[in-house]
């Protein structure tokens, strides 16, 4: 038997990238507890359509949890309240009748908002094209055992590789810092062997556009790991200092 | 230690230098570097937290016990210069902490209204927010832990601390007073309470600290890191219970 809510919204509206943005109170009716957050923000938005009001921007994409698409601080967490999830997979049960909710974008310097509750996530394709890939030739498909990779190796690697890359720990963290993001994508390509030769390069170049995208420090506060809606590991950003070090004071490059 | 020498370097590369010391410079100066050199400090000035908690716990041994060694730490000829790589050490500490967090906060330049934790902890007297775990507000305990320590050298460095009287009238003369004495008056005055509270933020500060410094040296294993979390309070618990018992003894027991 579904249930409805009445519901209050606060959600950060900024018509442009430039433009000084503010707080609007929304107030929601009969909201099913079944709907995703998302569903409610498009109830939302045809309600103000239906007015003639500008809608809400908001970053979605598959609403099945797997492409870190969409975003949002809800409430003072990112992608909600639920650990190990997007907000797309979160719903409105999760509520309570007369709540309030506050709906905020990512907040960082490296991710400015473009409009309501998008912002531009670019920093981090910057940062992939850095040296988040392997060289290779492609052609015909290898034999699988060629190159053997033991199952511990395989899960650390596979582990990493579930970065979806919303931004999460970068909203999470108090310092807005990448490391998480970054650690992520370096753990998972060096700890394979496809990805040992631009190993020493990789770190450097990748650690070297964090910074200058102005992503803060990490003080290993552990809220990117909480936040994660991949749950990745912190032990990902020891790895990442390890082979930072390991590449400027052993490496040649 | 390459980072320690490479910092004194970096201020004035000479010009045949310039790519030997290039790779040192875009070392230091990134966030990674940074934060190693700060881990580096950190642990180094941890084991200087050792060895000075272990010279005052003589003060309960007695008198001559402390002013012995007061006396011999003072004479070794070697001192002044361990007394300038501590110095080092602190500044560097405290420098990259002020810059760091400089950065961070523009990082962040725009905060939230409203910011809560995800990490799963016993509730605490900030509730939700990160606040309430020590991690939040390292930079807060550490400029506590500064104001303490300018405190602390002007009463046992300096000595300016007016309510303490640092000589003695002798038929020789007026000499110095004994460390044991200088210590009996500054911990039984008013000065305990800062000791005690200065001891106390410490061991916040190192409750986090000494974990986090292995983090950002890059040391993390399944193995050890679970030792090494547990470690860190009880060496934070043993240090910080160490230091604050003397201002106590200091006030109410001597």
């Amino acid at each position: 038997m579904s249930e409805t809510l009445d519901l209050t919204l606060r959600v950060w509206r900024q018509p442009g990238a430039d433009v000084a943005g503010k707080y609007v109170e929304y107030k929601l009716t009969g909201i099913s507890t079944h709907m995703s957050f998302l569903e409610m923000l498009d109830v939302l938005n045809e309600q103000l359509h239906a007015q003639g009001d500008e809608m809400i921007a908001f970053d979605h994409d598959c609403r099945e949890g797997i492409c870190g698409m969409c975003s949002l601080m809800i409430n003072g967490q990112a992608h909600g309240p639920d650990t190990g999830t997007t907000t797309c997979q979160l719903h409105m049960r999760r509520f309570k009748n007369g709540d309030t909710i506050v709906v905020e974008p990512w907040r960082a310097q490296a991710f400015p908002v473009i409009r309501d509750l998008v912002v531009d996530r670019s920093a981090f394709d910057r940062i992939i094209e850095k040296g988040g890939f392997i060289s290779v030739s492609t052609g015909n498909a290898p034999e699988a055992n060629a190159i053997p990779v033991p199952a511990p190796v395989q899960e650390t690697a596979m582990d990493a590789a579930a970065c979806i890359g919303c931004g999460a720990c970068v909203a999470a963290c108090k310092n807005a810092s990448a490391m998480l993001f970054v650690s992520a994508k370096v753990s998972h390509l060096s700890t394979l062997p496809q990805g040992k030769p631009e190993r020493s390069s990789r770190v450097q170049n990748m650690v070297a556009q964090m910074d200058l995208e102005g992503f803060g420090n990490c003080t290993n506060t552990e809220e990117c790991s909480a936040a994660c809606p991949a749950e990745i590991s912190i032990s990902n950003i020891a790895r990442m200092n390890r082979e930072y070090m390991r590449a400027k004071l052993c490496s040649k490059e | 230690m390459v980072t320690k020498s490479a910092e004194k370097q970096q201020p004035s590369p000479s010009a045949s230098g310039k790519s030997a010391t290039k790779w040192i410079m875009t070392l230091l100066s990134s966030s990674l570097g940074q934060k190693f050199v700060m881990g580096i400090t950190g642990l180094l000035l941890c084991g200087f937290l050792v060895v000075h908690l272990a010279g005052n716990l003589l003060v309960y041994v007695g008198a001559d016990a402390y002013n012995t060694y007061a006396h011999d730490l003072h004479s070794m000829l070697l001192l002044p210069v361990a007394e300038v790589g501590l110095f080092l050490l602190l500044f560097a500490h405290i420098a990259l902490a002020f810059k760091l967090t400089s950065d961070n906060r523009k990082a962040r330049h725009i905060s939230y209204h409203e910011k809560q934790s995800k990490i799963e902890e016993p509730p605490s007297f900030f509730g939700k927010t990160p606040m309430g775990r020590t991690s939040s507000w390292m930079f807060l305990s550490g400029s506590i832990i500064l104001i303490f320590l300018i405190v602390h050298m002007i009463d046992m460095k300096l000595h300016l601390n007016p309510a303490v009287t640092y000589t003695v009238e002798t038929p020789e003369g007026v000499i110095e007073a004994d460390p044991y004495s200088i210590i009996v008056q500054v911990l039984g005055s008013w000065s305990a309470a800062v000791y005690i509270i200065g001891t106390i933020i410490l061991g916040f500060h190192l409750s986090h600290g000494f974990w986090s410094a292995f983090q950002s040296l890059g040391l993390n294993h399944p193995k050890y890191t679970p030792w090494i979390r547990k470690f860190a309070i009880l060496f934070a618990a043993v240090i910080a219970i160490g230091f604050a018992s003397l201002p106590i003894w200091g006030l109410f027991i001597h």
